[in-house]
């Protein structure tokens, strides 16, 4: 039983992650657990290792030590090869140009539910699956406020638009956990409050769905440089920083980056502009301890959650 | 100013009156060469070309019309050569752009090949193929195959790996990445070198044709220009551009239905 809920509030799990290129050492001794319908701001300096471990998380380049393990088929398993347990969304050529917004979202229902030789042998029963995809896609593309635009081509709809697209396209596969690499980074300031609202109407459901004790449908690693963005969104912050105390834990030369702040973030209503002001004292803490090449503190010096 | 575009009626004008300074240049031409020869074959008049179309579209001593023959034959060996170049171009484009070992392993071959002009290659082709219908199709083929795969391959090298990354995480299987996200991508772009071989393509047969043939219109042509015949030379070389036109129009149009998202300004 005990397992059953523990596997019921799984997210993600990375054990003593570490990867490398050569002589270049990217990630040491990563530890991070994601419990189910969090929502995660992965922030650190330029060339931290950030997309080196969303890569490694979404499995399409492993990592040379550890392990990352994610809930696939009810099970927990090695995440080796990307799935359909992880959705991603890219900052860009996050969508499929040869298909409508309609069909960019619904195509994650028919690789997932159907294969292609059902396709191209069952032809009424595919027509009808297809149409019940699409009105499922439907709801989700309304969800992210793009009902009127189901019918358009990606290169006919504006970057905040395609973005909330790629968004529903991830939503609509139900993935334990959803990998968001900088996705407003190309965004202009008002589409991407727009978008982080949208992703704090995720939030709401989660906490909506705690408070009837079923399990919180999403769970999120957003990677961002923007700290407002980090804070605003996430429920949990972060920090991958080379920028530790290596010497002091008997290395000779740097290991790598490793998590080395670990806290909750405040949490925010949708349609609560948040005061940006009030987040000065967070950011100079993230600045000193995650950016700041200069201040060098042990690695578990500023981790809240407990590592197990 | 430079790319400024201009009124539809504009352009129609101007179209039109490229084509009528092309008949008034032609018919001056003609009209001073038959003042100095009026027996001359080579620019032959209006009435000289009616001569010859008579001659090609009545029946000959055999009963046989030139014209109809002649494009059976030579649309017969086209379209099997293309036919066979287009599948062949694409599995092995599609496979090089897809499966790393074949990539390396057909990379060699395919490059040569590119580079061999299949005009000089014509005896190679007479001596594994003979004369007939075998050696016109082999030869189309294995010149437009190199242009169509490496037009492929290269388009599978262009798609974002992101996008093929993010197709597993939409539960495709490894065919699945290969017919929905590789093969639809690669369409259009595909379509788009098919039109770009159907000129060499036709060069090809044509200087087969006129070298072996025995109906054709390259037969015919290399015939009737050795009789100086250009009343009949001239307009099979215009309807050879037409049926070249049409094949284009016909594939733009199909690439325009198939693949509505691919902006396509070529014309």
């Amino acid at each position: 039983m005990i397992e059953n809920v523990e596997q019921q509030n799984f997210g993600l799990h990375c054990e003593k992650v570490s990867h490398w290129f050569g002589e270049t050492k990217v990630l040491f001794d990563l530890n991070l657990k994601v419990k189910a319908g969090q929502f995660v701001s992965l922030i650190g300096p330029s060339g931290c290792g950030k997309s080196t471990l969303l890569r490694a998380i979404l499995g399409t380049h492993p990592p040379n030590e550890g392990r990352i393990l994610t809930m696939q088929n009810g099970q927990l398993t090695q995440a080796n090869h990307p799935g359909r347990d992880r959705g991603i969304v890219y900052q860009k050529y996050s969508l499929y140009p040869f298909l409508t917004a309609l069909d960019n979202v619904a195509l994650g229902l028919k690789l997932d539910q159907t294969t292609t030789f059902y396709r191209f042998f069952n032809w009424s029963g595919w027509a009808k699956k297809r149409k019940s995809f699409r009105d499922r896609a439907a709801v989700f593309l309304e969800k992210v406020g793009l009902g009127h635009a189901m019918n358009m081509y990606p290169n006919q709809m504006s970057g905040g638009m395609q973005q909330r697209v790629a968004i529903a396209q991830a939503l609509i596969m139900e993935p334990e956990i959803i990998l968001l690499d900088e996705p407003f980074g190309a965004l202009d300031e008002a589409t991407r409050e727009e978008l982080q609202e949208m992703l704090l109407r995720l939030y709401q459901e989660n906490q909506e769905a705690l408070s009837k004790n079923q399990k919180p449908p999403y769970t999120l690693i957003i990677v961002t440089h923007e700290l407002n963005e980090a804070i605003r969104v996430g429920n949990r912050l972060v920090g991958l920083s080379q920028y530790w105390n290596w010497k002091e834990a008997g290395h000779d030369s740097p290991p790598g980056a490793t998590i080395v702040y670990d806290k909750d973030a405040p949490i925010f209503k949708p349609d609560e502009r948040p005061n940006y002001e009030s987040f000065e004292d967070i950011r100079k803490e993230i600045r000193r301890y995650v950016y700041s090449p200069d201040e060098l503190q042990s690695r578990y010096e500023h981790l809240k959650t407990n590592l197990t | 100013m430079i790319s400024r575009p201009i009124s539809r009626t504009k352009q129609a004008v101007l179209s039109a009156f490229s084509v009528l300074l092309l008949i008034i240049g032609y018919t001056w031409i003609s009209h001073r060469q038959h003042q100095v020869n009026p027996e001359d074959t080579t620019i032959p008049s209006w009435g000289q070309l009616a001569d010859g179309a008579k001659k090609f579209t009545q029946p000959d001593r055999r009963g046989k019309r030139w014209l109809i023959e002649d494009s059976f034959a030579t649309a017969k060996r086209l379209g099997a050569g293309i036919s066979l170049g287009i599948i062949f171009g694409f599995v092995i484009g599609m496979s090089m752009g897809c499966i790393a070992p074949l990539e390396a392993f057909l990379q060699p071959p395919i490059s040569l090949l590119a580079k061999v002009p299949q005009t000089a290659a014509l005896a190679v082709y007479f001596v594994f193929f003979g004369t007939g219908m075998e050696m016109y199709v082999a030869m189309i083929a294995f010149g437009i195959i190199p242009t169509l795969a490496v037009t492929v391959y290269l388009a599978i090298k262009d798609i974002p790996s992101a996008m093929i990354d993010k197709a597993y995480t939409l539960g495709a299987s490894h065919f699945e990445v290969a017919f929905e996200v590789v093969f639809k991508q690669v369409l259009p772009k595909f379509i788009d070198a098919v039109r770009l071989c159907i000129g060499p393509a036709i060069v090809f047969l044509i200087a087969a044709e006129m070298v072996v043939g025995d109906v054709g219109f390259g037969y015919r042509i290399r015939l009737q220009f050795k009789l100086t015949n250009m009343n009949v030379v001239y307009p099979y070389l215009a309807f050879l551009a037409f049926f070249g036109f049409l094949l284009d129009y016909m594939l733009r149009f199909l690439q325009s239905k198939i693949c509505p998202w691919y902006q396509n300004d070529s014309k």
